[in-house]
């Protein structure tokens, strides 16, 4: 396979997978403003929100003020942002296209027909009931991509490059929502445990879909150090860092069984899963979440630089 | 290298027991130097295989079989993927701070012969951790003669160190003992490990120990071969001594006449390139 078409694949399957995102993050954040302030505290939520999708620096260039419909504008139409979700879909496209024949027909017309129907939005949402149709949309065109790869790709490794894609992204975006919700939102002057703090982690649950599981799992009630646990060490939580990691892990082995060689890239993903798998919540807690999650997305970054040098470039 | 490996335990009764429950610690886990591609514990007999994580951090499986029983056989197999690092071992399971492998157990517990050869090796030269250690590791190799006849799992170090001779378990021994002694924290390894010689079928698992060095952590030596583990070797369990990581223990209810039988097989599967 040409590194160019390896490229395209797994760059396409990380665009879809952070449109899904964008639209989880702007999702959770209407809830939570939705909520009446004695609850939540004079905190801005929309700035929580332009930190965890990581552009606060090409935000602070055309906005001087983080308001919900700037933020919404930023996060979802804008043309500014190369990652709106707007950019991403237009990019997947594109990506989808010059990989065509490596797509089976339903990848094609899910990203084709995610692209079309794009442009019907225009500028923006009209009106609030517009937008949350709008991200419910996003959310089940990525689940309508990621399904027909599923369900029609030949595993080879066309399949594999596309998935780690999906993984490496999934695995930053976790550990992003995880990170910004520590160190923005959560105000020092409030007891860990007060009713601000609940709707803050319900809402960080619900962002990765995990509200239910969380009580499957527990049985308890929402405790930072349990969200903590599902969110990074759990790896039957499906967003979780661990099961990213384990994915991860399977696909490039699968690489490298195909090639028959075995590189930086699978080294690299082996000893950050090594190293969820062999670490304890409390040891995280006692080292620092902060500096975990940090250390975290370093990690994930140079796997992604492995991966590109390794079979991108 | 990808190194495939089986490893099977037969036990024989000649009176058969009600019940064994045993303990296994047969499952590696992944560091930076190894990769567990596939692992399957396999009994012949219909029991529940309970997975648990011991105070170590090793994998363990616990089962109790209903007798009677005339043979009970435990089948390990998998594959494990291992890089050379030189004997540096790094992003292991860590459950206790280095200092706890000072601990003396009654296997390790020194004599006077040993508390010389600590001092002699002390005042040898370079007192540095490193240094010292490869000297420690240099004498045993070369003084304790490879014997499987003298020793059984219950010798000591001092036992062993008094005989100069031994199988891989009992060198460890003297090894962690007079570690130990020079206030360097060392712990008992029960691994694999695939020989030079390409002997595939082996009798028994090997042993080696990992001590502790300031700056650079972990690092393994393999006082029976004189060398560091290299990519040929697959870390299975860790503990204080053999007890601590012994591959098998267990008890049974009734029965006589038991007549243990291990079996290990360790070669490179396919060829792979590591770039």
């Amino acid at each position: 396979m040409l590194s160019r078409t390896a490229d395209n694949l797994y760059w396409l399957s990380r665009y879809v997978e952070r449109a899904e995102y964008l639209a989880r993050i702007i999702e959770a954040t209407q809830r939570l403003t939705a909520l009446p302030l004695a609850y939540v505290g004079e905190t801005n939520e929309w700035e929580g929100a332009i930190a965890t999708a990581g552009c606060a620096a090409a935000f602070a260039e055309h906005h001087k003020e983080a308001t919900e419909s700037a933020v919404i504008d930023f996060l979802a139409f804008s043309r500014d942002n190369p990652s709106s979700i707007r950019s991403c879909l237009e990019q997947a496209r594109s990506n989808a296209r010059a990989v065509r024949t490596a797509l089976t027909m339903e990848m094609w017309d899910s990203i084709n027909g995610m692209w079309l129907e794009l442009r019907r939005y225009g500028d923006g949402a009209t009106s609030r009931e517009e937008l949350a149709r709008f991200l419910r949309w996003v959310q089940e065109s990525s689940l309508r991509y990621d399904g027909s790869a599923y369900r029609t790709m030949l595993r080879n490794d066309a399949y594999w490059f596309s998935r780690v894609g999906v993984y490496v992204e999934r695995a930053d975006n976790t550990a992003r929502i995880l990170d910004v919700k520590y160190h923005v939102l959560l105000p020092d002057n409030e007891r860990v445990g007060g009713p601000l703090d609940y709707f803050q982690w319900s809402a960080i649950l619900r962002s990765v879909s995990a509200l239910t599981s969380y009580h499957w799992v527990y049985r308890d009630n929402l405790k930072p150090w349990l969200i903590a646990d599902l969110l990074i060490m759990r790896e039957e939580m499906p967003r979780s860092l661990a099961s990213c990691y384990e994915a991860i892990v399977r696909n490039l082995d699968a690489i490298g069984n195909a090639y028959g060689r075995v590189g930086p890239a699978q080294r690299k993903a082996r000893s950050i899963r090594t190293g969820l798998q062999n670490s304890k919540i409390d040891a995280v807690f006692q080292r620092g979440l902060h500096e975990f999650i940090g250390g975290f997305i370093r990690d994930n970054n140079q796997l992604n630089n492995a991966i590109n040098q390794q079979f991108l470039s | 290298m990808r190194l495939h490996i089986s490893h099977n335990t037969t036990y024989r009764y000649d009176t058969p027991p009600a019940t064994v429950t045993q303990i296994l610690r047969l499952t590696p886990r992944n560091h930076d130097g190894q990769h567990v591609v596939r692992w399957r514990v396999e009994l012949s007999e219909d029991c529940i295989l309970h997975e648990h994580e011991d105070a170590y951090g090793n994998l363990t499986h616990t089962f109790t079989a209903d007798g009677p029983l005339n043979e009970l056989v435990i089948t390990v197999s998998g594959e494990v993927d291992t890089q050379d690092t030189h004997g540096i071992v790094r992003n292991a399971v860590e459950r206790f701070p280095p200092q706890f492998f000072l601990r003396e157990t009654d296997l390790t517990k020194p004599d006077a012969a040993i508390r010389d050869l600590a001092a002699e090796l002390r005042d040898a030269g370079d007192p540095a951790t490193l240094p010292l250690l490869h000297r420690l590791l240099a004498r045993l190799h070369r003084d304790i003669v490879f014997d499987v006849a003298p020793t059984s799992p219950t010798t000591t170090a001092s036992e062993a160190f008094a005989l100069k001779r031994g199988v891989c378990q009992d060198i460890a021994h003297i090894f962690l003992s007079a570690s130990r002694l020079l206030g360097i924290p060392a712990r008992y390894i029960g691994g694999h490990l695939a020989r030079s010689d390409d002997a595939l079928q082996q009798e028994a698992g090997h042993a080696w120990i990992e001590a502790h060095v300031p700056d650079l952590g972990w690092v393994s030596f393999d006082p029976a071969n004189g060398i560091s583990a290299t990519d040929a070797y697959v870390r299975v369990a860790v503990g204080l001594d053999y007890l601590g990581a012994s591959p098998v223990r267990g008890s049974r209810i009734g029965g006589a006449g038991e007549a243990l039988k291990v079996a290990v097989a360790v070669a490179q599967s396919r060829q792979q390139i590591q770039d």
